[in-house]
């Protein structure tokens, strides 16, 4: 084709409106009438809850309303929990929006104040005196699982929410026969999504009508008009809940949340619009957190590098309630990608769900996957040092064989298309391992220590086939749907029911319709974000948006064509059979002037004057697409450390990454995303952790404390790709959101360990401050 | 938290004793404080503006001087509450005869929560100790001053 | 963020700030406002007023005049980094202030702001002490000076009164030394864990004199005598550097800040090498 704007890297045409300010989220928005809320959150991670005095709230200027849990009780239900992971004992603890009787983090919404602006509101939050009874909080999982630890919910015995166990092959054996076994315990510290935008919601209701819209700044509306349909009775067909510009979510802004639901319930009290924009401080405490494992990993091998089993037990922190998908993550998202690029033949592994005394942990990007990856791509940089062996090559002695249609892995899954070993190949050769081994030799004898750490993964995105959904628990169908609709002057609009949030889907969704249906990307505006407008969808998260939205799109797309093929033929006055597109144009074949545009054949289709016998008006279609399967992006990456002995310090020098999405529609976003994905990555193993103390209180409550990756401190990201299409994917492509994250944070935590090998450290939690660095470098040259 | 600090005193401990249990010497000396009024078992409600810099918050609480053993030692019972968060704190006072003098040694601990504990741990522990260093240097002023 | 309610008064000069100071009590000198604004808005400060200095003409710019080089108060760091003024009479100064925060903090946080709010971590009061910089400050009761060694008294406490303004920072102009500053910055405030500022004065490839001052670590900035005695009339070298920089331990006192993200013991062990770094980057500069 002429122009194809697959593989284009036009800009993103979401930018300007970003990059100007003009973008429109939802605290942006004013109705007339509006006031505003402001939630009360408990400063005890655990306490119960006596009398609350809000006399002195109530009598405060401009103070509309003041609600407690007491208040609530009857119009709003319980938060629900919509991954209930079968077979595993799910105990799915009461989770009040506003808490009543006892308080579980710190953050726990106590009572809601709606006043005429924002600053009477906080004013009122200060006058509310609450008698609390501070009860012993834990925070840790693994030591929430133990004897003796303080209850969470009397209800939950040992704070277990839920165990979930996977397993194939014989591991015992793999076990029992193993020449080498390699072990470690590991911990995924907590880690906060800092999306750009705060969450945000803005409720009108009218109780005349009963219509309800909601702006809220979420991942996936239709999810929500669900959920908000169990919490605050507003039926489906009454409801209309509008995504405005939404500054990312990186999964945060899938679940919902108390607070959109009070914002609700505040609304239909008062007959005033009612908008509620969390702080920042809000943010941190009270907007789900990601990670939070405890890990024991145990590595089964032969001398000569073969990996022959894993075998683990993890803790996985829950928080004090199950969020939206949380019991999802760690369990189906992360135990079925154990067997990796490598195809592990004998996996167990054991994980615990643990009620804390913190913030509900949910899906963080990667979501589950980072952590799978993490344990394997670790135990096998530990294999390589046991068996005096380069890592790379270890890697390369395990990884499945290129294969393009299917490869079954112990745990059930099928992967779908990949060329484990070219990826890494590319990378090495890339990145001139072999030079970077002997500067790093080099720089041995100078005392520098210079570090390399390899990741190499597979990720499981594109969630997913809906029987599959159904079979693991998730309350909800996976597929997606899209609407394509030609005007009468052959401009296009696209409805689809995902939510892109920063992804960039406006612009590629556009290149996928514009080539298959033959008008410009200019020429298509796709429109997301608003249950009335657009049709059901699954949302926006697990790197599904172009893997089942974009496929749904294509399909919606080709049978747009395929009409236009007909309208265009009998306007040619030619047989449908001799007609062809091609270079955007609908012709007959051999004679290219004779052909009708897109245009043409849209205005015909409008204005239906001259239409094909038993052909409808309009040029319209739809499509609702369920994927057969998931799709498996990989990849390799490397990075480059110096540490500082004198202090700790570790200096991120390069990053390589390469990654296989399938084709890929815009590179340049593909590049974003990558960027994006590996930064988030580097982060958790360098600078970035959520900290309780012993009593519960989040100590890094603020940026002041809370390290985000900064510029400055990274390097130029190499991106480089292989492309390896996906077979069931009409466009074979697989997704790219995630992949960065899954790989980066164990590469740079390889290449730090690579780094101290010499001197004999073996582990360090991360993240990988200055002094944990120094501390252990201390300990293992003690007495040298 | 955890807090240790030792002070020295000129004065046995028979002459610190009755000043670090009187209400009236340790008022006048609690940084910022505004009532210390008896409510009973050697229990005081006590309301304090603390402030450090622009840093500045009232504080309603308790505080009790429990299990006396004069002129040897006592433990410290804080809770507090303000805008900006809340204090329960616990900490044992040991007076040592030291060459005439009184070595003493205060350890302690305290949970500290709100926006102080989420925003302040970067300068949580001086900021007690600046305040404690205070109380204690005005308590040996009052120890030197004529009776 | 929401503040709580506060009034707010723009002062026309520094007589005029301190006039409402008085009639305010309790209220607050806004400058660049980088530490005062969050405060407000966690409403961990509640002041009944602010008193807007940032408007007042004459306290803002760097100039050298007299054998003197003056920074006014309402500077702002960005400024104070990009001088060339700055750069070759006080190298040490323009290193810190390039350093503080990020952009945004540095095009509207100010020399004064900064320094009379006297953050432990901040980074210039540990810089004005060791190039013996004098603080220039106005109140009800009249002008003065004091060295910045004695306006640094502790932590976020200064020898400001309750109705002063600092009007500008003074150093020497046209010494014949070198000046550095050494940062182990907070990966997420960026404020200094550590920082140190070395001034050498050289002799041919010896030290004739050397000031050495830390911060970030201490309460307020300490000056490490024991290093500046232990480096003079020492070679220009790092085997020098690093043996008297361990001698700062004996500068630092009882008193060390620890916090979640480094430890009294790890910033301790740290001093050294800041030291050794800072002087050894001033050094480097005296020899030109």
């Amino acid at each position: 084709m002429a122009t194809r704007l697959f593989g284009s890297g036009i800009r993103r045409r979401e930018d300007p409106r970003l990059i100007t300010g003009s973008a429109t989220y939802t605290d942006d928005l004013t109705l007339p009438g509006m006031v505003h809320a402001a939630m009360l959150r408990s400063p005890h991670a655990h306490a119960t809850v006596g009398t609350i005095d809000i006399s002195r709230a109530q009598a405060s200027p401009g103070v509309l309303a003041v609600y407690t849990g007491k208040d609530t009780s009857d119009g709003l239900q319980p938060m629900p929990c919509a991954w209930l992971v079968p077979d595993a004992d799910l105990k799915v603890a009461t989770y009040p929006c506003i808490a009543t009787d006892t308080v579980r983090y710190v953050g726990d919404i106590v009572a809601v104040v709606v006043a005429e602006d924002p600053y009477q509101a906080y004013d009122a939050l200060d006058l509310i005196d609450v008698e609390y009874t501070a009860l012993p909080a834990v925070t840790n999982p693994a030591e929430a699982a133990g004897d003796g630890a303080p209850q969470v919910h009397a209800d939950v015995d040992k704070n277990q929410a839920f165990h979930w166990a996977v397993s194939g092959g014989d591991v015992d054996a793999a076990f029992k026969d193993a020449e080498v076994v390699v072990k470690e315990r590991i911990i995924q510290q907590r880690l906060i999504p800092n999306a750009m935008e705060p969450r945000a919601a803005l409720a009108e209701y009218d109780q005349a009508s009963g219509d309800l819209t909601l702006w809220n700044t979420t991942q996936n509306p239709h999810i929500l008009r669900f959920l908000n349909s169990v919490v605050t009775g507003v039926p489906e067909d009454r409801a209309r809940i509008i995504a405005p510009e939404v500054g990312g979510g990186f999964g945060s802004k899938i679940p919902a949340y108390p607070g959109e639901f009070i914002t609700v319930f505040c609304a239909k009290q008062l007959g005033r619009p009612v908008k509620w924009n969390e702080t920042r401080s809000e943010n941190y405490q009270a907007t789900t957190h990601g990670r939070d494992h405890v890990q024991e990993i145990e590595l089964a091998a032969k001398k000569d590098g073969t990996i022959t089993g894993l075998r683990c037990t993890v803790w996985a922190g829950m928080g004090a309630y199950l969020s939206t998908a949380a019991p999802g993550i760690p369990t189906i998202l992360h135990g079925l990608m154990l067997p990796a690029c490598y195809g592990i033949p004998a996996i167990k592994e054991d994980v615990y769900g643990v009620y804390t005394n913190t913030t509900p942990v949910e899906a963080y990007r990667g979501a589950g996957r980072p952590e799978a990856t993490f344990m394997v791509e670790r135990m096998v940089d530990r294999l390589a040092g046991e068996i005096g062996m380069d890592p790379a090559d270890v890697r390369k002695k395990n990884l499945i064989p290129a294969f393009d249609d299917g490869h079954d892995t112990v745990t059930g899954l099928t992967y779908d298309s990949g060329d484990y070993p070219t990826a890494l190949d590319k990378l090495l050769s890339h990145a001139d391992y072999a030079r970077l081994r002997a500067e790093q030799a080099t720089a041995r004898k100078s005392g520098r220590y210079i570090g390399l750490g390899l990741s190499t993964y597979v990720e499981m995105c594109g969630l997913g086939p809906s029987q599959v959904a159904g079979a693991i628990g998730f309350q909800g169908g996976l597929w997606e749907s899209a609407i394509v609709r030609v005007h009468p002057t052959g401009k296009v609009h696209v409805f689809i029911g995902t939510s892109p949030h920063g992804q960039g889907e406006e612009t590629t969704f556009a290149q996928i319709v514009a080539d298959e249906i033959g008008v410009g990307a200019d020429d298509v505006k796709v429109i997301h974000g608003d249950t009335d407008t657009t049709p059901m969808g699954w949302g926006t998260y697990g790197s599904r948006t172009t893997a089942v939205g974009g496929a749904a799109l294509a399909k919606a797309a080709r049978k747009v064509r395929d009409k236009a093929k007909v309208i265009a033929a009998h306007l040619l006055e030619a047989a449908v059979e001799d007609m062809e597109f091609a270079d955007g144009k609908y012709s007959v074949k051999g004679s290219p002037d004779k052909a009708k545009s897109l245009a043409e054949v849209a205005l015909m289709a409008n204005v239906a004057w001259n239409m094909p016998a038993n052909v409808e008006a309009g040029l319209e279609a739809s499509t609702f697409y369920d994927p057969p399967n998931f799709t498996f992006p990989f990849g390799a990456h490397l990075a480059v450390v110096e540490v500082d002995k004198a202090t700790g310090q570790v200096d991120l020098k390069r990053y390589v990454a390469i990654d296989d999405c399938g084709p890929q529609i815009n590179p340049v976003i593909v590049e974003g995303q990558v960027h994006g994905g590996v930064v988030q990555g580097i982060g958790q193993a360098l600078w970035e952790q959520a900290v309780y103390d012993d009593s519960g209180q989040l100590v890094t409550g603020s940026m002041l404390d809370y390290a985000l990756p900064r510029a400055g401190r990274l390097p130029e990201i190499e991106v480089l790709s292989t492309v390896t299409p996906s077979p069931h994917h009409p466009l074979g492509v697989k997704g790219i959101g995630e992949a960065g994250t899954i790989a980066s944070t164990v590469a740079v935590y390889n290449a730090v360990m690579d780094a101290l090998g010499p001197l004999g450290v073996e582990t360090i939690d991360m993240p990988f401050t200055p002094e944990r660095v120094w501390r252990a470098i201390q300990q293992a040259t003690k007495g040298h | 938290m955890e807090l240790t600090a030792s002070y020295r005193f000129d004065v046995p401990p028979t002459a610190l004793w009755p000043l670090l249990v009187d209400p009236a010497v340790v008022a006048s000396c609690l940084p910022g404080c505004e009532a210390l009024e008896p409510v009973g078992d050697d229990s005081y409600r006590a309301v304090l503006t603390v402030g450090i810099a622009a840093v500045t918050g009232r504080y309603e609480g308790t505080v009790t001087l429990a299990d006396q053993r004069p002129p040897h030692a006592y433990r410290l019972v804080v809770t507090g509450k303000g805008r900006a968060g809340f204090v329960n704190g616990e900490a044992t006072l040991e007076l040592h005869e030291d060459g005439g003098g009184t070595r003493l040694d205060v350890a302690g601990r305290a949970e500290v929560g709100g926006t102080i504990a989420r925003v302040g741990q970067r300068l949580l522990s001086s900021a007690s100790k600046m305040m404690m260093d205070r109380f204690f240097d005005c308590l040996r002023k009052q120890t030197a001053a004529p009776s | 963020m929401y503040p709580a309610d506060f009034a707010y008064y723009r002062a026309s000069s520094v007589q005029d700030a301190g006039r409402l100071m008085n009639e305010h009590p309790g209220a607050k000198f806004l400058a660049g406002g980088h530490s005062l604004i969050p405060l407000l808005k966690l409403r961990l400060a509640v002041p009944p007023a602010l008193i807007d200095i940032g408007r007042i003409v004459d306290l803002s710019g760097v100039t050298v005049a007299n054998g003197r080089l003056r920074i006014g108060a309402l500077t702002p760091h960005a400024e104070v980094a990009a001088s060339s003024d700055v750069a070759t009479h006080a190298a040490a100064l323009a290193d810190a202030a390039g350093q503080i925060g990020d952009p945004a903090v540095r095009n509207r946080g100010t020399v004064g702001g900064n320094i009379a709010h006297a953050d432990p971590a901040s980074d210039l009061p540990a810089v004005l002490c060791a190039l013996d910089a004098s603080i220039g400050i106005v109140g009800a009761s009249g002008d003065r000076t004091v060295p910045a060694s004695e306006f640094f008294l502790g932590m976020m406490t200064t020898a400001l009164g309750e109705d002063e303004i600092v009007t500008h920072v003074e150093i020497a102009a046209g010494q014949q030394h070198g000046s550095a500053y050494a940062k182990f910055p907070h990966p997420a405030s960026r404020y200094a864990v550590i920082g140190v500022a070395a001034v050498i004065a050289a002799d041919g490839d010896a030290c004739r004199s050397a000031a050495v001052a830390v911060g970030g670590l201490v309460p307020a900035p300490v000056r490490a005598s024991n290093v500046e005695q232990a480096v003079s009339g020492e070679a220009l070298t790092d085997a020098s550097f690093a043996k008297a920089a361990q001698r700062v331990g004996e500068d630092l006192g009882d008193e060390i800040l620890g916090d979640l993200f480094a430890s009294v013991e790890y910033r301790r062990a740290m001093a050294p090498v800041y030291v050794a770094r800072s002087l050894s980057a001033a050094a480097a500069r005296a020899r030109k």
